[in-house]
């Protein structure tokens, strides 16, 4: 599991000074600071498993198990969200990693289509929110990582950019092709394969 | 609003609807975009659809959280495990002693540590932890440099140079009570000695060090009549030594991981120096 090493290591180095006694008030403390971010973090994984809930929830709960055990790594005073969102993400690339190699098909494509939401009496909205979900786990898993990150959970680009990975350059243009391939199927396109952005500029 | 400031770019309309300008550019965004109406109409498809994919999600993370995703079914699990697995590598230690392995393990004791493979890591530390008994335990007016007396001064001195909040084991129910306490240079940043005593006038001290790294790693070593049980956990590497007795080391090394693993039940809770965590 070569990713989230590196962030642990990158952690560990910076300051040791975390608290060893983890008992009463300081053990109520870090389970509330850590099941604050659990509803984004279900979130997040199910939108990367393109709906698949089950495996979304495996995803967390790996997620958690290691952030509890590497607990005494991360900065006290570190940015908690940006570290499960790395570990999370990190968790989730090695699990495709390893299926890819073992030669697992990709199941939640299929998942999707049985976990989108129900169309109710034919309302236009959840046409249109079903047509979206279908066009956005279209998308490659790069952009829709962004995508989710910085337009779902409010990360700030810097902070996407941290949880990913990658230089700040790389956000802005996953971003900005993700948002006009899903606009391109959005309109009418099969996919947004040949949807060309146009620079402004 | 400063409309002949830098050029507005594809980044910057992007950074408008997710709200991550400042509220200057965002005034030149909307002045560049009052009067390119192609830019207009796309970035506002796009941030109709930033809405409608946050509504689509939302209830996905609806619902009480699962039984299974409770922090605290999580710790519980964890430190069962935790405990299951020092006793398996407990009892494993202790029948390659009984095997008569005591030698092998000294052969390269002592060896230089240029790398910091958690083997070798042990080995300095054990080894520092029994050079440390040797001398301070044959003390008989100065073995500790703090005295149980001032236990909580003690406990506070310790942790504030060893960086973290630490836990002085009780260790009443094996025989031993504490003497207190004394700060070792080691090669790696300080460590802290504990000095026990039970009734006999047997001695038994505590070593312990931070910043031995993640791993989990076991080792019993005897020298000269001298044991020690060394482990490491969470980042704290810890060893108990006392004249050499194999099963006495496994015992107290259990009532001191009991206490200070996280999990464990009947800790001491020293007052808390300085800041709370």
């Amino acid at each position: 599991m070569p990713a989230p090493t590196r962030i642990l290591a990158a952690e560990a180095s910076l300051r040791p000074a975390v608290f060893y006694r983890r008992k009463g008030t300081a053990m109520r403390d870090q389970t509330s600071l850590i099941e604050a971010h659990i509803p984004g973090l279900r979130r997040f994984a199910c939108a990367l498993l393109r709906g698949d809930r089950q495996g979304a929830d495996d995803l967390v709960q790996d997620c958690l198990e290691r952030a509890l055990s590497s607990w005494h790594l991360r900065r006290a005073e570190g940015d908690l969200r940006g570290w499960l969102y790395t570990i999370l993400y990190n968790r989730f690339l090695s699990e495709r990693h390893r299926r890819g190699r073992r030669g697992v098909p990709d199941a939640s494509l299929e998942a999707a289509e049985a976990e989108l939401p129900g169309v109710d009496g034919g309302q236009d909205w959840a046409l249109e929110q079903r047509d979206l979900l279908r066009g956005f786990a279209g998308l490659p898993e790069e952009q829709r990582s962004v995508l989710l990150l910085v337009g779902v959970e409010d990360l700030s680009y810097g902070e996407a950019a941290r949880v990913l990975g990658v230089p700040i350059g790389t956000v802005m243009s996953r971003l900005s092709r993700g948002r006009e391939r899903l606009r391109h199927y959005m309109n009418g396109g099969v996919d947004g394969r040949n949807a060309e952005v146009r620079r402004v500029k | 609003m400063t409309p002949l400031g830098r050029p507005v770019e594809e980044d910057d309309l992007h950074a408008r609807i997710d709200g991550q300008l400042a509220r200057d550019r965002a005034e030149d965004v909307d002045a560049y975009l009052a009067t390119h109406h192609e830019e207009q109409a796309r970035f506002s498809q796009y941030a109709a659809q930033r809405q409608a994919l946050r509504q689509a999600l939302a209830n996905q993370a609806d619902g009480p959280i699962p039984a299974r995703l409770r922090i605290a079914n999580l710790l519980a699990h964890q430190r069962q495990q935790r405990l299951r697995r020092f006793a398996q590598i407990a009892a494993a230690v202790g029948l390659i002693v009984l095997g008569g392995i005591g030698g092998w393990a000294a052969r390269d004791l002592g060896g230089s540590s240029g790398s910091l493979s958690p083997g070798s890591v042990a080995r300095m530390i054990t080894a520092d932890a029994i050079t440390a008994h040797r001398i301070f335990s044959a003390e008989v007016r100065h073995p500790v440099e703090v005295d149980a007396g001032q236990e909580a001064h003690l406990v506070q001195w310790l942790s504030k140079r060893l960086g973290r909040q630490l836990v002085v084991p009780d260790l009443a129910s094996a025989g031993f009570r504490l003497m207190g306490g004394r700060l070792l240079p080691s090669e790696d940043g300080p460590a802290a000695q504990f000095m026990y005593e039970n009734g006999d006038a047997e001695r038994l001290t505590l070593y312990l060090r931070t910043g031995v790294g993640d791993e989990t790693a076991f080792r019993y070593h005897e020298e000269g009549g001298i044991g020690a049980f060394y482990w490491s956990d969470e980042g704290f590497g810890y060893a108990i030594t006392a004249k050499a007795d194999r099963d006495l080391l496994l015992r107290i090394a259990e009532i001191v991981y009991q206490q200070t693993s996280p999990g464990g039940a009947k800790a001491k809770i020293p007052p808390a120096p300085g800041k709370p965590s």
